[in-house]
């Protein structure tokens, strides 16, 4: 809180300093828009620097593939322990079974496929310029669960999902952030 | 990106494809304007669309199999080969069906490849069920565009035998007009056609089993399932519809796109760890710590020193008082902390340097805080550590990161020190945690209790590793016993307790090896108890040792393999090293006390007792017999059964000084320490097991004898 205030005060003096500057510079006072500019200026600098009061990573955790049913994608349900002071064993069940059963979907052959894949011969496969796959609908969706999933549970435990599909589908990276708020290393 | 940077423009790869291509699109123009006509007129129009179709087709799947990504990994963040890449094995295995397939670690692209994966050299990627590099469409052939290979290999037969045939039906209408141009150039074209016939159809045909069989190129070529079980078959038809039918794979080489900003910031919700909380950081000192700190990032490097894991032992330590419930027995175990680090120090021992006095004194003073002033306390005997040399050197900590129980930072060095094996002495030397106590804490939680003593087995093991290099049999003789016995006992035990924060499945051996020692030391000693058995002084350097061989290096051993790869995959071979190291010595001494033991043992006329315990016996037997005796033997065997001292360890410096601060430490607290000392135990196990041994202790022990428990459950009886 007091940072913030800080924050703005200093805002406030240097959008004062340079507005003045620039009356100066200028001598009129058609420059006070200069002022407005500096002021969002100052403001967006003054906001990245909020931004960089993120915290830190402490570490990142990785959920392996289970290949126990073949190459299908599928992560294993094991409750890593890194996460155990900070995540419910049960909450991290349900997100990596939902995550599976998507990419269940997604590669799923079914009629959809067929249909897919036929219509992909016939048209000389140019219908892959103009549609989107079935598994790169799949894809968004796993996309939305995802982003939805640390908004709403995994950012307020200092906690981030990374999409699989950025890794290759080989893991689950859970980016442990720093928690600065007890004073801890982790 | 896919590719190495700097690849260079190399036009030699680009002649077979532009070959193939010329040829085919040349070859098939030609019997389009010179053929095709003539058959039109005389056949029928539908030739020349069926031949345009099908060459359309060719032409398609052509593109498809040489500009689609055939399931390219990206390379592997530097963040998630980090452990990986130093420590880990070269194969991985994983098990997949019911059959054992080994994942390649690939050096390029820093990851294990997963099953069917292999690295194309050409395209320097690693590619997703890999099946061969096409110089033909200049492109390797893996998930994504096997499909189109295949099919453009059909068409392509196809289209080469419809050319072929109509091509053969000019000639034979035109034989009377061999010399023309369009017979010429339709017999150029079927020689073309005629003489890829082989080679392409050899192809299709040989595609045509792999799909049948579900088997890639690279698996066929390289033998993997010769004579074996294919995994990855799904039948006949089954591989047929996957290859044919199944939907397109994504691109995992992705353009890097703004991924959604998601806002995070303190304070965060935690899971309720009421009582649990404390207890993770308690117990992860000695059990997580290799599990987290194999994932712990670069900033957790200074720490990885060797002396780091015996101070993190140290912090550890600290913690427990947090954790335990104010009593006499976490007191008593405070103050064992602290005379463990004093202890420990010791191979190298300064007593003036830790100044342990003043810390007993503090100990004393306030037996029963296990607030922040034991915390600072201990503290205060950790800082002693820094000025020991050596691993297992217990270095001091900021009193706040103590308190502040920095979960990783705290089990990094145990991790370590369980790994590498530096174990710290103190707490073997110093009266461990009363049975009761610590069966109260594993019955309450199960996880402060590990916690309580996974400081001390670190610490242990770290000093057992010092003392191995110097003196190895005691040590050795313990190992052996102890894993089977920790992973028998300890596993279930401690699952059954789920659901406490602490997975005992990733729990070490060590730990829940040392916690099974211990309870069964307690139950010895209490029938050692009723027999009545005059006092046994066990040295406390025999005990580290046999602690250290007993507990921890077996526990370590085992700990660091099961937690490997369930915690990260690759077991580091660091851990291999080191655990192979302790089995050695573990196994070693446990050959040598077995025998004593059970000589020992039927002379006291103990319960009978189990490999551990006789390991545990026969190790004090021989500590006892390489330390200096106090001489109180008793009916035991004198050689065999030494008092423990805390001061017994090898150098005799070392356990005078131990012996002299543990008596003077005794007598302070000899009241305290006379009740609860059978139950105290540094690391659980090894006292009980050392109290199991010296049955004599218990109840001699308020007379003339103080029991001290050290690390890792030795317990030693001094003479006062």
């Amino acid at each position: 809180m007091w940072f913030l205030t800080k924050q703005f005060a200093v805002r406030r003096y240097f959008t004062h300093c340079l507005s003045a500057l620039i009356d100066l510079v200028c001598g009129t006072k058609r420059w006070r828009t200069s002022e407005f500019v500096l002021a969002s200026l100052v403001f967006v600098q003054t906001h990245s620097l909020q931004d960089l009061q993120q915290p830190a990573v402490s570490s990142k955790v990785y959920v392996q593939r289970d290949y126990s049913s073949g190459t299908i994608c599928k992560f294993q349900t094991k409750f890593p322990s890194e996460l155990e002071s900070r995540l419910d064993k049960q909450q991290f069940d349900e997100t990596i079974q939902t995550l599976n059963n998507l990419y269940a979907e997604a590669e799923k052959l079914g009629g959809k496929s067929y249909l897919e894949g036929c219509l992909a011969c016939v048209t000389a496969y140019t219908i892959f310029l103009c549609m989107e796959t079935h598994y790169e609908k799949v894809l968004k969706k796993i996309a939305r669960y995802i982003k939805d999933q640390n908004e709403k549970i995994y950012a307020p435990r200092g906690l981030l999902l990374t999409d699989p599909i950025e890794r290759g589908l080989r893991v689950v990276e859970v980016t442990i952030f720093e928690d600065r708020s007890i004073g801890s290393g982790r | 990106m896919p590719n190495s940077a700097g690849k260079r423009f190399k036009p030699t790869k680009y002649i077979p494809v532009s070959t193939a291509a010329t040829l085919l699109v040349g070859s098939t123009t030609l019997f389009f304007v010179f053929t095709c006509p003539w058959l039109t007129k005389v056949i029928s129009p539908a030739v020349p669309l069926y031949n345009g179709l099908v060459f359309l087709f060719v032409l398609a799947n052509f593109s498809m199999a040489t500009f689609m990504d055939p399931g390219i990994y990206p390379r592997a963040d530097e963040d998630e080969d980090k452990d990986d890449d130093f420590r880990a094995p070269l194969y991985k295995n994983v098990e997949i069906k019911g059959i054992q397939v080994r994942m390649k670690w690939c050096a390029t692209c820093h990851f294990y490849r997963p099953p069917r994966c292999s690295h194309c050299s050409v395209c320097d990627n690693c590619v997703e069920d890999f099946d061969h590099h096409c110089p033909w469409v200049n492109n390797c052939i893996g998930r994504r565009n096997y499909r189109y290979f295949f099919l453009f290999l059909l068409s392509l037969s196809v289209h080469m035998v419809g050319v072929f045939s109509f091509g053969l039906i000019f000639v034979l209408h035109h034989k009377e007009k061999l010399g023309g141009l369009h017979t010429i150039v339709t017999l150029v074209v079927m020689g073309i056609a005629g003489l890829f016939f082989i080679p392409v159809m050899g192809l299709t045909g040989f595609h045509m089993v792999l799909v049948a069989r579900g088997r890639t190129t690279n698996e066929q070529v390289t033998g993997k399932f010769r004579g074996g079980v294919n995994p990855f078959t799904k039948g006949c038809c089954g591989n047929v519809e996957y290859v044919l039918c199944s939907p397109l794979a994504p691109r995992y080489v992705l353009d890097p796109r703004t991924k959604p900003h998601i806002k995070i910031q303190a304070p965060f919700i935690r899971p309720d760890l009421s009582d649990k909380q404390i207890t993770i950081k308690v117990s992860d000192n000695g059990i997580h710590s290799t599990i987290i700190n194999s994932k712990v990032n670069s900033s957790q490097s200074p720490l990885h020193s060797p002396k780091l894991p015996c101070r993190r032992a140290a912090l550890h330590v600290s913690h427990f008082p947090i954790v335990m419930s104010d009593d006499r027995k976490n007191s008593a175990i405070l103050e064992e902390g602290v005379r463990g680090h004093d202890y420990r120090s010791e191979p190298n021992l300064d007593l003036p340097e830790y100044a342990n006095a003043p810390l007993h004194r503090t100990f004393q003073s306030s037996p029963h805080q296990l607030d922040s002033d034991p915390v600072n306390s201990r503290s205060l005997s950790l800082k002693q550590g820094p000025r020991r040399p050596g691993k297992g050197q217990l270095q001091a900590l900021p009193p706040q990161t103590v308190a502040s129980t920095p979960y990783k930072g705290v089990f990094s060095p145990n991790t370590h020190s369980n790994r590498n094996g530096s174990l710290s002495y103190d707490s073997l030397l110093n009266p461990s945690i009363s049975p009761a106590s610590a069966n109260e804490c594993i019955a309450h939680r199960g996880v402060p209790s590990m916690g309580f003593h996974s400081p001390y087995l670190p610490t242990k093991m770290c000093h057992i590793r010092e003392t191995e290099v110097h003196r190895q049999q005691i040590a050795q003789t313990y190992s052996p016993v102890m894993p089977p016995r920790g992973v028998g006992r300890q596993s279930p035990h401690f699952r059954d307790r789920e659901p406490s924060p602490v997975r005992y499945d990733n729990l070490s051996q060590t730990i829940m090896a040392s916690i099974q020692e211990r309870k069964e030391m307690e139950e010895r000693e209490k029938r050692q108890m009723l027999h009545g058995r005059s006092h046994t002084h066990i040295y406390a350097q025999d005990s580290g040792m046999f602690d250290g061989g007993y507990g921890l290096p077996n526990n370590a051993c085992f700990s660091d393999g099961p937690r490997g790869p369930g915690s990260r995959g690759p077991t580091p071979p660091a851990y291999g090293g080191s655990r192979d190291n302790l089995i050695g010595v573990g196994l070693v001494s446990y050959g040598q006390r077995t025998p004593v033991l059970r000589h020992a043992g039927s002379t006291l006329g103990r319960a009978p007792r189990t490999s551990s315990t006789s390991l545990h016996t026969d190790h004090s037997s021989t500590n006892s017999s390489q330390s200096r005796a106090p001489g109180h033997e008793g009916p035991y065997r004198s050689p065999a059964h030494q008092p423990h001292s805390p001061a017994v360890a090898r150098s005799p410096s070392y356990s005078h000084q131990k012996l002299s601060y543990i008596s003077a430490h005794e007598r302070t607290d000899s009241p305290r320490l006379g009740g609860p000392r059978e139950a105290m135990k540094v690391n659980g196990q090894m006292d009980c097991h050392l109290n199991t041994q010296g049955v004599p202790l218990s109840p001699g022990r308020h007379n003339n004898v103080k029991k001290v428990t050290g690390v890792g459950g030795t317990t030693y009886e001094i003479s006062v």
